[in-house]
């Protein structure tokens, strides 16, 4: 995902290296933080967050494999807490406790970084359509109108607002097993 | 060691990445390529540490405490919402020496502040969202908080 030489670059100092890599994780970290349901403006907030811990992280890099999965996940917390601060009112800090070092990653499934190879991102879609209704069209519509509230998205798949969070909730339950590697529970 | 399963949101996330809808914003990049420049190499990092919190007191009061320690200095920062902007009081134990100053971050400013005896500082109306104090000791690694994100 990202070399060991852009990495070296990036550790000497080298904007145009660092530029390259942004380049490349800003879809993943951008997704990463949409999937929480969060607007543009606190998307954005999340997203920057992430990057500014990898900025103070950076000395921790040895290994250029872990950045993607570190960065998902890193943004994904972001926008997980960003997620439930919206929740209360309340003036909160938020001194996360970030992981010590980018290469404590753990073993993950995460599609999404499967997904940055086209191949990959082709797979999860014919799993998709091969799915029944509604759950084909829902995750489709999902997809592809990421700003849509869940009345408008309720109203075009013709299901009651209450309808589409459980819905949505099974389907993604269903992807989840089809996805599953052969002979996982 | 066996993968968990993805969650909902790294499905939606997949999803969303793989159909290719949902484009970075523009201003979204330029913010993640300008973090670049707010690197600070060899500088030692202070966390957040618990505080014990004043007896009786709830969110009623406006005003939040966080300290950081990084072993050799500890940053008590009050942090105080005003008019849709933040106020940020701040003391440094021990004193870090005379020369040292202080720098308070967001990714669009830094406002720099020398010590006052107590190794005290403060800035005023800074805007919400993410900042960073470093603190520069001559001779000496520089010392910056972890990047705190605060709404008012």
């Amino acid at each position: 995902m990202i070399d060991r030489h852009t990495i070296d670059a990036v550790l000497a100092g080298d904007q145009a290296a660092w530029d390259a890599m942004v380049k490349r994780l800003s879809p993943l970290v951008w997704s990463a933080v949409r999937a929480y349901g969060l607007g543009a403006a606190d998307a954005a907030d999340a997203a920057q967050g992430a990057w500014l811990r990898l900025v103070e992280h950076l000395p921790g890099i040895r290994d250029p494999e872990r950045i993607g999965s570190w960065m998902f996940t890193t943004a994904r917390r972001e926008a997980s807490l960003l997620r439930r601060r919206n929740q209360d009112e309340r003036l909160v800090p938020e001194p996360v406790e970030p992981d010590d070092r980018v290469d404590a990653g753990h073993a993950h499934a995460d599609p999404a970084l499967a997904v940055l190879t086209a191949d990959e991102g082709r797979r999860l879609w014919r799993t998709v359509e091969s799915m029944h209704e509604p759950c084909r069209s829902l995750l489709r519509l999902m997809a592809q109108a990421p700003d849509a509230g869940v009345r408008q998205l309720a109203g075009r798949l013709g299901m009651p607002t209450g309808s589409y969070g459980p819905t949505r909730g099974r389907c993604l339950d269903r992807l989840r097993a089809m996805l599953a590697p052969e002979g996982m529970p | 060691m066996t993968p968990q399963p993805p969650d909902d949101e790294a499905l939606i996330a997949a999803l969303r990445l793989a159909s290719g809808n949902d484009p970075v914003p523009e201003h979204v990049s330029a913010a993640a390529r300008a973090a670049f420049a707010l690197r600070l190499p060899g500088a030692a990092m202070a966390r957040p540490v618990a505080v014990p919190a004043p007896s009786g007191v709830r969110s009623a009061e406006r005003a939040r405490l966080i300290r950081f320690d990084a072993g050799d200095l500890v940053l008590d920062l009050e942090i105080d919402p005003a008019d849709g902007l933040l106020d940020l009081a701040g003391q440094l134990l021990p004193h870090p020496g005379p020369d040292a100053r202080v720098e308070i971050r967001t990714p669009r400013l830094t406002e720099s502040r020398a010590l006052s005896p107590a190794g005290r500082f403060a800035v005023t109306g800074l805007p919400p969202g993410w900042f960073s104090v470093v603190c520069h000791r001559p001779g000496r690694s520089p010392v910056a908080t972890v990047w705190t994100r605060i709404r008012p």
